[in-house]
C-alpha cells in the first residue's frame, strides 16, 4: 500500500513539473499566441543553469559551485530567461511558423552545445551529483518524496497564482488584445513586440522553473533529456487541455502524463510477447490519433478559455483573412 | 574546399527537391508542416516495396546501368512511388488537415502536422522495422576528378543532380507555360480573387500536395539510393528542408531550389571551420542568419 | 478522449488483475524488476536474454525456492520514461534488484533519484558512461551498483595494440556522438598516440544526420593508414559504405558494436577483409561458446547484436545473488553477496541450467562459486566494473570469428605501459 502511494506521490511530482512548463507554454501560446516550437530549449537551460551552479565541481570542467538550493534554482529560472530575451529579439518580429521553426532550431542547437562542449555541459556524458533539496537531513525515502512532491506544488501553485495575476492585469489584457487584434492594439498604442518578449521571456522563466526542479530530482541532467519529444509532449498538454485556461492546463499535463505512463504500463502487460518491440510504436501512434482527433473534434481542449466568444470561430476567420492581406 | 562545395551541391540537390513541394504547401495552406518530411519515407518505401516486386518478377530488370547502381526496377518503381506518394499526400490532407482548415485556426493545422508525422512514422516503423535497408547492396565507386587537390565524384550523384534538375525544369515549365500554371499561381497570389475567375480552390489544393508529394517522394528515394534508408528519414530531413524553404522564401519555387543548395553547401563547409559534432545545428544557423538580414526569405515577398 | 483514458485505465486495471492471480498461482515468487528499451530494436534483443535467463533460473529451481517473476518494462529511451518506470517497479512491485538499462543518459537518474534512495540493486548489462565509475566512487550509489559492461578504457587500449602490431602508422577516429562514443573516442585517441600511431583527426558523427559524406570528406584530406571506428550499425553502415565509396582505405578496426550482421551484410563481406574489432571478454574457455550454443539453440539464431552476452551475465549473476541472499533480501544484501557468486577461488561453474543449480546448491550451503559467465569469469571492482580480458574479431563466412584471445593480464599489462 505504502508502495502505491509512494508511486502516486512520485506520478504527481512529474506530472506537476510537466504542469508548470505546460503553464509557461499557455502564457505564451493560450495568452498571446506565440508558437514556441522549443519549449524543451528552456527546460534544458534552467535543468543546466541549476546544475552547473548548485553541482558540485569536476575536474575540467566549469561549473560546480555548490551554491545554495534556492540561488541554483533561480540562477536557473534565469539563464532561460535570459535564453528567451536574446531568442525573442532574434526571432520575435517573424511570422508565427517561422517563430516556431526558428525556436524548434534553437533547441536543437542547445542539444548541440550540451552534446559538444565538454569544459562547460560534461558533454554527452551529462551532469551527475546535485544535492537532493532536504535530503541529507530525511532519513527517509518516501518522505523525501512528499516533501518534494509539496515543493513542487508550491512552485505550481506560485506560478499558477503569477500567471492569474498577470493575464489579468492591464499587462494581460494587452497582451491578449494583441494576440486578437494586432493592428488594433497598435492603434491604442501597445507596443506588441515588447509585449511579446516579455511574455516570452516570462513563460521560458517558468519553463526553466520546471527544468530546475526536475534536474534537482534526478541530481543528473544529460543531453538525453533535451530532446524535441517534451516539447511535443508539452504541446500535446495544452492542446488536449485547452489553451488560455489555466485549469486546462494543469489538467491536460496530468491526463497526458498519465496516459504516457499508463499506457506503457498496459502494453507491456497487455501486448502479447511476440509484439512486445512493437508496443512503443503503438504507444506513439495512439498518441498521434489523439492529438490529430482532439484536433479535429474539440480544438478548444477539454476546458477551454473562458472568454465571452470563443476565439476559434470568429478569430480563425480573422487571422484567415489578416494572413491574406 | 572544392570537394566540400562539390559534396554540398550534391546532397543540396536532394534538399531542393524535398523544399519545392513543402515551399508551394507553406505558401498556399499558410502552415508550416511538420509532417511534410515524412512524405519522403513514405516515397523511399514504396519505391523499396516496388523494387523487390519487379526483381523478383522481372530479373532483367535488376541489372544496373553502369556505372549507376541505379536499376531500371528502380526507376520504374520510383515512379510509381511518385504516384503513389502524391496521392497518399491528398488522402492524409482530406482526412486531416482539410477537415480541420474549416473549423480551427491555422495554427491547429502546425499541430496537428506533429500528431500526423507521428502517426506515419511508427507506422513505417511497424510494417518495415527500425533498421536500414538498401536497395542494392553495391558500394557506388567513386571516381576521381583530379589528384592534387583531391576531388572525388560518384556517378550516382552525378545523376541524382541531373534529374532533380530535370525534374525541376519540368516544374518550371508547368507553372510557367501551362494553363494549370497560371491557376496554381493565381491561387497562391490571392485565393479569393482565383475563385471569382473560376478556378477550383479544391482542384488546385489537390493537384499542390500532388507535386508535393511526388517530388518528396524522388528526394526520399534518390536519398535512399546514394545513402540508406531508415524510418527516420523523415526527422532526419525536417530542418533542412525547412531550413531550404525559409531561407528561399515561403512561396518561390526557384527560392527553394536555391534554399536547398545553399544549406548543402553551407553544412559541408562548416565542417572546415566547426567541429563535425555541431553539424545538427547548421540548417538552423542558416535559417537565424538569412532571417536576421531578410525576414521574407532570399526570393520571399513581404507578407507581413 | 474521455473513453480513451478509461479504456485505458480498464486495461491496466485488469492486468493488474492478471498478474495478481498469475502470483497466487504459485507457492512464492519474487518480483525482479527488468528495464530495457524494448521499443527500439536493439533494446528488444537484449531484454529477450535478460527475460531468458529468468526462465533458466526458474527451471534450476528459483531464488531460494521461489519463482523469479520478470517483470519487464519498456523506457523508450526516455529518461523520463525510464525513471517514471523504474519508479512504479520499485514502489508497486516492490522489487530489491532492478536489472537495466541500456542508455548511461536513463541508467544514471534512474540509480541516482529511484534505486539507490530506496536501497535497491541496480545491474546493466551495456551502460559505458565513465559518470558511473564517479557516481559509485562517490558513494552516492551506496554498493548497489554493477554493471558487466566492461568500461571502453580496454576495448580503447587492445585497439592500440591491435594497430601497432598490424604495423598501422596513422589513424583517424571516428565515433558516435554519445557519451560511450565520446569517451572511447578520446581514450583510443590517446592510445593510439601512445604506441606511436599519429592520430589526424578525431570526427564526431551525429545521430540521424542525412549524410555523412562530409565527415567522410573530411577524414579522406588526411589520408589516415586506418580508421578506428566507435559507432553503431546504422551511422556505421553510412559512414563506411560513403568511406569505401570514396576510395578510403579498408584497413579498419572497430569497436564490439559494430559486431552485427546488419553491418556484414549492408556493408558487405568483400569489403571487409581488412577490417579488425575489439571486443571484451568472451574467453576461450567452455562457458562462452555454451553460451553461444545456448542461445542459438533458444532463439534459432546466433548471438551476433551488441550487448546480449554482457545481458546474460547481468542477469544470471544478479539472481544468483538474489538466491544467495534469500528471498526476503533487499537490495543492499543481494548487493552484498555479489562477490560470493564471482569469488575468483570459488567453485567454477558454467552458465547453464544445471550449472545454475549446482551454484545454487553450493551457494546455499553458504558456499561460493566462480561464475564462467557469457564474458567470461567476470569480477566487480570496488566502483561495480568488471575488467575482462579482450579478443580480436573478423567478419567471415559464417558472420563472425574471433581471431586473438589478450588475457586480463596481457591487457592490464599492456594499459601500465602506456598509460
Amino acid at each position: 500500500m505504502i508502495g502505491v502511494v509512494s508511486y502516486l506521490t512520485f506520478f504527481l511530482t512529474m506530472a506537476g513539473i510537466m504542469a508548470i512548463i505546460t503553464l509557461g507554454l499557455n502564457l505564451q501560446w493560450g495568452y498571446t499566441g506565440l508558437f514556441n516550437g522549443g519549449v524543451v530549449a528552456f527546460f534544458g537551460a534552467g535543468a543546466y543553469g541549476t546544475m552547473i551552479l548548485g553541482g558540485p565541481a569536476e575536474p575540467g570542467q566549469f561549473g560546480g559551485f555548490g551554491l545554495p538550493y534556492l540561488v541554483a534554482l533561480g540562477g536557473g529560472v534565469l539563464l532561460a530567461a535570459a535564453l528567451a530575451w536574446v531568442v525573442g529579439l532574434l526571432t520575435l518580429r517573424l511570422r508565427h511558423d517561422y517563430l516556431a521553426i526558428s525556436t524548434f532550431g534553437v533547441a536543437v542547437a542547445l542539444e548541440s552545445l550540451a552534446r559538444n562542449s565538454q569544459w562547460l555541459t560534461g558533454g554527452a556524458r551529462g551532469m551527475r551529483g546535485f544535492p537532493r533539496p532536504f535530503e541529507a537531513v530525511i532519513e527517509s525515502n518516501f518522505l523525501f518524496g512528499v516533501v518534494f512532491l509539496l515543493i513542487v506544488l508550491a512552485v505550481l501553485a506560485l506560478v499558477w497564482w503569477g500567471i492569474e495575476r498577470l493575464v489579468h492585469s492591464p499587462f494581460g489584457r494587452a497582451l491578449r488584445a494583441i494576440r486578437e487584434d494586432e493592428t488594433a492594439a497598435r492603434a491604442l498604442g501597445k507596443s506588441p513586440t515588447r509585449l511579446r518578449l516579455w511574455s516570452l521571456v516570462i513563460g521560458a522563466a517558468i519553463m526553466g522553473a520546471g527544468g530546475g526542479l526536475y534536474v534537482s530530482y534526478t541530481a543528473f541532467v544529460s543531453p538525453q533529456d533535451l530532446l524535441p519529444i517534451l516539447t511535443f509532449q508539452v504541446w500535446a498538454m495544452l492542446i488536449v487541455g485547452g489553451a488560455g485556461n489555466n485549469r486546462g492546463a494543469v489538467l491536460g499535463a496530468v491526463l497526458i502524463w498519465g496516459a504516457w505512463t499508463l499506457s506503457g504500463f498496459a502494453l507491456t502487460r497487455l501486448v502479447p510477447d511476440s509484439m512486445q518491440l512493437d508496443a512503443g510504436s503503438i504507444q506513439y501512434i495512439l498518441i498521434g490519433t489523439l492529438i490529430v482527433s482532439m484536433l479535429l473534434w474539440r480544438p478548444e481542449g477539454l476546458l477551454p478559455e473562458r472568454i465571452s466568444n470563443p476565439r476559434n470561430t470568429t478569430v480563425a476567420k480573422a487571422a484567415h483573412t489578416s494572413n491574406k492581406e | 574546399m572544392i570537394q566540400s562545395l562539390l559534396d554540398g551541391i550534391l546532397t543540396g540537390a536532394i534538399i531542393s527537391l524535398g523544399a519545392i513541394g513543402l515551399t508551394l504547401i507553406m505558401h498556399m495552406l499558410r502552415f508550416a508542416n511538420f509532417a511534410y518530411s515524412e512524405l519522403l519515407a513514405i516515397g523511399a518505401y514504396a519505391a523499396l516495396v516496388f523494387d523487390r516486386l519487379f526483381s523478383t518478377l522481372v530479373p532483367v530488370l535488376d541489372e544496373a546501368f553502369a556505372p549507376l547502381t541505379l536499376t531500371g526496377a528502380l526507376a520504374l518503381s520510383m515512379v510509381i512511388a511518385m504516384v503513389l506518394t502524391g496521392l497518399s499526400a491528398v488522402v492524409i490532407d482530406w482526412l486531416v488537415f482539410r477537415r480541420i482548415r474549416q473549423k480551427a485556426d491555422p495554427l491547429s493545422m502546425v499541430f496537428a502536422s506533429f500528431g500526423v508525422a507521428l502517426i506515419i512514422r511508427n507506422v513505417i516503423v511497424l510494417i518495415f522495422g527500425h533498421h536500414a535497408q538498401l536497395y542494392s547492396q553495391e558500394i557506388a565507386r567513386a571516381t576521381i576528378l583530379s589528384f592534387d587537390p583531391l576531388i572525388l565524384i560518384k556517378p550516382d550523384q552525378v545523376f541524382v543532380l541531373v534529374l532533380a534538375l530535370v525534374l525541376m525544369l519540368a516544374l518550371h515549365l508547368v507553372l510557367t507555360r501551362t494553363t494549370f500554371g497560371f491557376a496554381l499561381r493565381a491561387v497562391a497570389e490571392n485565393p479569393a480573387l482565383a475563385q471569382v475567375a473560376g478556378v477550383r480552390l479544391t482542384t488546385v489544393i489537390a493537384a499542390v500536395w500532388i507535386i508535393a508529394g511526388s517530388l518528396s517522394a524522388a528526394a526520399g528515394t534518390l536519398y535512399a539510393l546514394t545513402n540508406q534508408l531508415n524510418p527516420m528519414i523523415g526527422p532526419v530531413f525536417l530542418l533542412p528542408v525547412f531550413a531550404a524553404t525559409i531561407v528561399g522564401g515561403i512561396g518561390s519555387v526557384y527560392g527553394a531550389v536555391l534554399g536547398g543548395f545553399i544549406v548543402g553547401i553551407a553544412s559541408g563547409l562548416a565542417l572546415l571551420v566547426l567541429p563535425s559534432g555541431y553539424a545538427p545545428a547548421m540548417p538552423f544557423l542558416i535559417i537565424l542568419a538569412v532571417l536576421l538580414v531578410r525576414p521574407q526569405g532570399l526570393f520571399g515577398e513581404d507578407q507581413r | 478522449m474521455k473513453r480513451h483514458i478509461l479504456g485505458l485505465a480498464g486495461a491496466s486495471a485488469l492486468a493488474i488483475g492478471l498478474q495478481t492471480g498469475a502470483a497466487l498461482a504459485q507457492e512464492c515468487s519474487v518480483n525482479v524488476g527488468t528495464l530495457y528499451p524494448t521499443s527500439v530494436d536493439w533494446g528488444r534483443p537484449i531484454a529477450e536474454t535478460a527475460l531468458w535467463v529468468g526462465e533458466m533460473i526458474n527451471e534450476a529451481g528459483g531464488v531460494d525456492g521461489c519463482d523469479v517473476n520478470m517483470i519487464l518494462r519498456d523506457d523508450q529511451n526516455d529518461g523520463r520514461v525510464g525513471v517514471d518506470a523504474a519508479r512504479a517497479l520499485v514502489d508497486i512491485d516492490q522489487v530489491q534488484l532492478l536489472i537495466g538499462t541500456v542508455s548511461s543518459g536513463i541508467t544514471i537518474p534512474i540509480l541516482t533519484s529511484v534505486t539507490a534512495p530506496a536501497g535497491v540493486m541496480q545491474m546493466s548489462c551495456c551502460s559505458s558512461s565513465t559518470r558511473l565509475t564517479e557516481i559509485a566512487a562517490s558513494g552516492e550509489a551506496r554498493g548497489l551498483w554493477f554493471r558487466t559492461f566492461a568500461t571502453a578504457d580496454v576495448q580503447a587500449a587492445v585497439a592500440a595494440m591491435l594497430a601497432r602490431d598490424a604495423g598501422i602508422e596513422s589513424i583517424t577516429v571516428v565515433y558516435k556522438n554519445d557519451d560511450w562514443g565520446q569517451d572511447i573516442g578520446r581514450m583510443a585517441a590517446a592510445a593510439f598516440e601512445a604506441v606511436g600511431i599519429e592520430v589526424h583527426a578525431s570526427i564526431a558523427l551525429n545521430d540521424a544526420q542525412p549524410s555523412y559524406r562530409a565527415e567522410a570528406t573530411q577524414a579522406l584530406r588526411d589520408q589516415p593508414g586506418a580508421l578506428y571506428l566507435a559507432l553503431y550499425p546504422t551511422e556505421g553502415i553510412s559512414f563506411v559504405r560513403e568511406w569505401l565509396g570514396l576510395g578510403g582505405t579498408s584497413v579498419m578496426i572497430g569497436a564490439n558494436s559494430l559486431r552485427s550482421d546488419d553491418f556484414r551484410t549492408t556493408v558487405g563481406l568483400a569489403n571487409l577483409g581488412d577490417f579488425i574489432g575489439t571486443d571484451t571478454s568472451s574467453p576461450r574457455v567452455p562457458s562462452a561458446e555454451a553460451f553461444v550454443d545456448a542461445y542459438a539453440a533458444h532463439f534459432g539464431s546466433a548471438p551476433s547484436g551488441p550487448g546480449l552476452a554482457n545481458s546474460f551475465d547481468a542477469a544470471a549473476i544478479a539472481l544468483l545473488a538474489y538466491h544467495a541472499a534469500g528471498r526476503d533480501a533487499t537490495g543492499t544484501e543481494i548487493a552484498a553477496q555479489v562477490p560470493r557468486v564471482t569469488d575468483p577461488d570459488g567453485e567454477a561453474i558454467p552458465a547453464t541450467v544445471e550449472g545454475f543449480a549446482q551454484a545454487m546448491a553450493i551457494l546455499s550451503e553458504g558456499g561460493s562459486v566462480s561464475y564462467q559467465g557469457a564474458t567470461g569469469a567476470v569480477t566487480f571492482d570496488a566502483n561495480g566494473n568488471v575488467s575482462a580480458p579482450a579478443v580480436s574479431w573478423v567478419f567471415d563466412d559464417s558472420g563472425m570469428a574471433e581471431q586473438r584471445y589478450i588475457s586480463l593480464e596481457e591487457v592490464s599489462g599492456f594499459m601500465a605501459s602506456i598509460n
